[in-house]
């Protein structure tokens, strides 16, 4: 039980409004933690902070300290934190190339691949783990753009995959996707964990319960509730939980 | 207040609707109309490609569509980098405070600043201050100074119009900003910026004004040698043989105007042509 991040008395802000208020977390390696929580609840803002994405929104402000591996993020070079954070974000965004050349694309700027045959190995490889490889490997020349919602999130996946990061942050990965394409990146992210450490913010609360390994409950910028996903989902210890994981609101 | 029954209304309006699209392209096609039938007959092989003789009142245009020609060239060569370069900061980098707000501004105003002030503000500084003398090289920096608003405008549009998710997919692989630039936002641009970059050349080949005190002769007796020559140039040249040559046959006038017409025309529907293709080609 590594904590590959510690988040500690995390604030942030828009505008001057909190949104995340003092949150601290651990999260562990190679688990998946799975962010619920109503609109608002500054999930997302969470996880757009750990690899900085946020850095680009000027109305964004924030206090407090993020250890990824006993290295604070905020004194990170944010390239560098990107390349070890990926992010895979709500909506599918295929980069307007190939899927051949969307995988090979981040690597290929960082020098990572040089030869084509190393080229064609980390596409093959990365599609492989994006359980994608079955359904593309006879089209690698098409343009990302025309598969499936399903497809193109796979191929995301993929991408990132192809930079070996650390940990993989999922934002709503399968808020646009049907129930079949949903299983499939759910597949995927439980395949994911032997290697990577994920954290999964998600609307969809069976979808936590199915994947994940521990589960959080944000609720109006605060951290209600931490715990085993089993565990939180069979006895809540807080109302508040209770309440949202019944369906009673949210 | 007069109460219309729907029908009529609707009626109405759509007919006032089609009088005033009537209303703006008639005189269009009138000048088309009226520049082709006068001179057409002036139009031939020597017409474009001899010197003009006895006073301009015979032979050809030769040197004024080279003139205009390597003024545009000179100009787009130092206008499109310094365009393209400052809209990219302006687009992917300025923040959003006073001075940026400042430099757009500016940008908007300079557009509208009248050709001719641009005009005497090449005379002073290029010709005069920097001693280029009346030559090519001044013409096209002047009319680079009226032209770089409008090509930032342009490719900032281009620029904006790439969806922001690209960007932010690219970065959060740890992709640098400017290698996102390079990579993502500029080659989904490109259309945009070069269809703005052939309108403005359309737009600054016909432009009289800026090159008047700053490059444009009255009659030189052969083609530009440099850039420091002073040329003529087509606007200049229909400008002088309309006004101050007298007895000057009407279809060589015309024949002039037919030539920058088409010129214009020709690069306007390149960059629609161009337009047309790069929508076919895009991927999203």
């Amino acid at each position: 039980m590594v904590n590959k991040i510690k988040v500690k008395q995390l604030s942030c802000y828009y505008n001057k409004k909190c949104v995340l208020k003092s949150l601290s977390i651990n999260i562990v390696q190679n688990e998946i933690l799975s962010v619920i929580g109503p609109a608002n609840s500054g999930k997302t803002t969470f996880l757009r902070t750990l690899n900085r994405m946020n850095d680009l929104n000027i109305a964004y402000y924030r206090d407090g300290v993020v250890y990824l591996d006993d290295n604070n993020i905020f004194d990170m070079n944010m390239e560098k934190l990107r390349r070890r954070v990926g992010m895979l974000f709500a909506m599918p965004i295929p980069l307007p190339m190939s899927i051949y050349e969307n995988i090979v694309y981040a690597p290929k700027l960082f020098g990572l691949i040089k030869t084509k045959s190393e080229q064609n190995d980390i596409v093959e490889q990365t599609l492989k783990d994006a359980s994608l490889w079955d359904e593309v490997k006879d089209r690698l020349n098409f343009s990302a753009m025309k598969m499936s919602g399903g497809q193109q999130q796979r191929l995301c996946i993929a991408r990132i995959l192809a930079v070996n990061p650390e940990v993989i942050l999922f934002d709503e990965p399968c808020s646009g996707l049907d129930p079949i394409s949903t299983a499939k990146v759910e597949e995927a992210m439980i395949e994911l964990k032997r290697k990577y450490t994920i954290v999964l913010v998600t609307n969809n609360v069976k979808q936590a319960s199915r994947v994940s390994d521990k589960t959080a409950f944000f609720l109006m910028g605060r951290l209600i509730e931490i715990d085993k996903t089993g565990e939180l989902f069979v006895s809540p210890k807080k109302k508040e939980t209770e309440d949202y994981i019944t369906g009673r609101f949210g | 207040m007069i109460k219309l029954n729907p029908k009529l209304s609707q009626k109405l309006s759509y007919t006032l609707l089609c009088i005033t699209v009537g209303l703006a392209i008639v005189p269009i096609l009138m000048i088309v109309f009226v520049i082709v039938k006068n001179g057409l007959s002036a139009i031939s092989w020597e017409f474009l490609t001899s010197m003009p003789k006895n006073g301009m009142r015979e032979g050809g245009i030769l040197p004024a569509i080279l003139g205009t020609f390597s003024i545009v060239l000179c100009s787009i060569i130092v206008t499109l980098p310094i365009g393209v370069c400052a809209a990219i900061y302006l687009n992917e980098y300025a923040k959003n405070n006073l001075l940026t707000r400042i430099i757009k501004l500016a940008i908007v105003n300079l557009a509208g600043v009248p050709s001719v002030v641009y005009g005497l503000f090449g005379l002073g500084i290029f010709v005069m201050f920097f001693r280029l003398g009346v030559s090519i090289i001044a013409g096209a920096l002047t009319l680079s100074i009226m032209e770089l608003p409008v090509i930032i405008t342009t490719v900032r549009g281009a620029l904006s119009s790439v969806p922001h998710s690209f960007r932010e997919a690219s970065l959060s692989l740890g992709v640098s900003r400017w290698q996102t630039i390079r990579h993502i936002v500029l080659p989904n641009a490109i259309p945009g910026i070069l269809t703005g970059t052939i309108l403005s050349i359309a737009r600054i080949s016909g432009e009289t004004a800026p090159i008047l005190f700053t490059a444009a002769a009255f009659y030189v007796p052969h083609l530009p040698h440099s850039i420091f020559d002073q040329v003529m140039s087509l606007p200049y040249h229909l400008y002088i043989i309309s006004t101050q040559i007298p007895n000057m046959p009407k279809n060589l006038i015309y024949g002039t105007a037919l030539v920058l017409l088409m010129m214009v025309l020709t690069m306007s529907c390149v960059a629609i042509i161009a337009r047309i293709y790069f929508r076919k080609r895009r991927k999203w």
